[in-house]
């Protein structure tokens, strides 16, 4: 118990000590970090936990940034409220795909997110009265008690503190009966169907899950940039956010964050090469799933914080 | 106008029907989706611009060169990629497909650079007039293509021994090797041939289309004209292409350029959802 209270004091000193110590370009990466990992970690529980591919991503991210947009520049709903409300309806979305397409599995699967993510890019440039087209829309201020944040280092207030509490919400759903009953989804579905699980409304509601986190991460994302252009939303963003999750790892929370890390560090690392910056991503990917499937989050830890690490979702049920 | 639009539209079927070709013949002799195949027919029509810069080559022989790069291509792809991933989870094969075909693309963007190149036309692409209807040569070579690479992938799989002992490699790969099937030769010829036709409908269609590194999205149109014919039937490939291309000319004629563009997404997931096994297709019960 120590050791964990230990962990969440560092953690909140962390973030308050940042603002202080960081410059501005880097809060701003924190959150780009942040918001990257929530919609990563939507893609881990549909892929990594349940096992179903998903390339809808970047259609649920689209609908968090479009759809808080939408509701504050046209119906006055600020954006702390319109991205939960966008968020729960990503949600619904999300589960009744699953409820419609999880009977298909594996390949066909893969082709049907993929079709959802182009039908809702062509739906983005089409409406130019709602979204303002192929030329896109600015977004509005994120406006909270008051105040209005529009910076990095304003944003990072309201970006860190919800991914966190949503990591740790996932952390404790997958060392629930939910996470239990996933897992063995993804290793047998026969067998998790003899054990009476109700396979399909597990799978959907992890679908589900994904949109949540995607719409999530896309709303929190959306007043970072600014700016949304439907080309941000295709399917290369589809495959890019799976590329951080499988570097990243699938298998755990951790790997989302570490694979946002690497993928919104690396193109500061590579000024220089700009040009090749796509390729590096996709030779990343490639090789991870090659020669690393389970990605750097499966790589061994040093034993103390591997022993620290459970407990920090609390005691196991 | 209707015998015009349906004309025109039959060639835009021809290209998605050469590219689910190549999906069926991946897919009938390895059991492998490939994610990346547009890409790699985008990746064909760069190489051969490429042997045209690199070497200087005039047209004709920078085809050739691309041909055999692309023999090396699928060799490749085969002996670094899917043989290492043989046993691997249908996850992890989807996912390096995918990645293969990132990696094609952002090589020719990094390469070549991202924006469009123009591509020579391999026959005149001015229409001549059929009984008041106009018809583009260019444009029948990709029908004519079509139709000549589903007749030799049936007579291959349908009538020769060869394929016969494909069919048996995909369908059961222990019980194929016992009988003296050397399965890793089947499934290096498969990716041979299927690299050697990208590169063939990348250079017929380069032209017809804008070739840039963004091309290879055509391969979702060809991936539905797969899907609609039956994942498995190679003639269901070229009915499904013929069928998805008529229906996006008659929805873009008609109705509007956005369901144009939507339409063949929407047909996607309907047949998937209503009719997983296409129009030509079998369906392969799941058995417990």
């Amino acid at each position: 118990m120590a050791g964990r209270a230990l962990i969440v004091a560092i953690a909140v000193a962390a973030f308050f000590i940042a603002p202080h110590a960081l410059a501005e370009f880097h809060l701003f990466q924190i959150c780009l970090v942040a918001g990257t990992a929530l919609v990563v970690l939507g893609l881990i529980v549909v892929t990594g936990f349940a096992g179903q591919i998903s390339l809808a991503q970047a259609a649920f991210v689209a609908l968090g940034g479009y759809g808080s947009a939408i509701l504050a520049a046209r119906w006055g709903i600020p954006l702390w409220a319109g991205v939960p409300i966008v968020s729960i309806g990503a949600f619904v979305v999300g589960f009744v795909l699953g409820q419609m397409t999880l009977r298909v599995s594996g390949h066909y699967l893969a082709l049907v997110t993929l079709a959802v993510t182009a039908i809702v890019q062509i739906a983005l440039i089409y409406s130019d009265n709602v979204t303002g087209g192929a030329a896109g829309m600015p977004v509005p201020a994120f406006e909270i008690f008051g105040l209005t944040l529009s910076t990095g280092a304003q944003l990072y207030y309201v970006i860190v503190p919800a991914t966190a509490m949503l990591f740790l919400a996932v952390h404790h759903l997958n060392h629930s009966h939910y996470g239990r009953a996933l897992a063995a989804i993804r290793q047998s579905e026969t067998a998790a169907e003899l054990m009476g699980l109700n396979v399909l409304r597990y799978k959907a509601a992890a679908f589900g899950a994904s949109g949540f986190l995607g719409a999530f991460g896309g709303g929190l994302l959306a007043p970072l940039s600014t700016y949304l252009d439907p080309a941000q939303f295709g399917i290369t963003q589809s495959v890019y956010f799976l590329a951080v999750a499988v570097v990243g790892g699938m298998m755990s929370p951790l790997g989302a964050l570490v694979g946002s890390i690497v993928f919104v560090l690396l193109p500061d690392f590579l000024q220089a090469f700009q040009t090749y910056l796509g390729l590096v991503f996709a030779l990343l990917l490639l090789g991870f799933i090659v020669l690393r499937p389970e990605g750097l989050a499966g790589l061994r830890l040093p034993k103390g914080i591997v022993a620290a690490l459970p407990r920090l979702g609390g005691e196991r049920r | 106008m209707l015998a015009q639009v349906l004309v025109s539209s039959i060639t835009a079927g021809a290209v998605y029907a050469l590219i689910a070709l190549g999906f069926v013949l991946i897919y009938k002799g390895t059991g492998v989706v490939h994610f990346g195949y547009g890409d790699q027919v985008t990746f064909g029509a760069y190489l051969v611009l490429i042997a045209q810069a690199l070497i200087g080559l005039p047209f004709w022989p920078a085809v050739v060169v691309a041909l055999v790069a692309s023999v090396l291509l699928g060799a490749l792809i085969y002996g670094g990629l899917m043989w290492p991933l043989r046993n691997a989870s249908l996850l992890a094969q989807i996912i390096a497909s995918l990645a293969m075909g990132t990696v094609l693309r952002e090589f020719v963007r990094a390469y070549m650079g991202p924006s469009a190149w123009p591509f020579p036309f391999l026959l005149s692409p001015a229409p001549i007039s059929v009984f008041g209807i106009l018809v583009v040569p260019a444009n029948l070579a990709i029908v004519g293509v079509s139709l000549g690479v589903l007749a030799l992938l049936f007579l291959l799989f349908e009538r020769t021994f060869h394929g016969k002992a494909i069919m048996a490699a995909c369908d059961n790969r222990i019980g194929a090797s016992l009988i003296g099937v050397q399965v890793s030769m089947v499934f290096l010829a498969i990716w041979i041939l299927s690299s050697v036709l990208a590169t063939v409908a990348g250079v017929l269609v380069a032209p017809l289309l804008t070739l840039s590194p963004d091309m290879g999205l055509i391969g979702i149109k060809g991936f539905t004209a797969a899907v609609l014919g039956g994942f498995n039937s190679l003639p269901g490939a070229v009915i499904g292409g013929i069928v998805l291309g008529v229906l996006e000319a008659l929805a873009g004629t008609y109705v509007s350029s956005a369901l144009k563009d939507m339409i063949s997404y929407g047909i996607l997931i309907a047949v998937v959802l209503v009719r997983p096994q296409g129009l030509l297709g079998v369906l392969a019960m799941k058995k417990v």
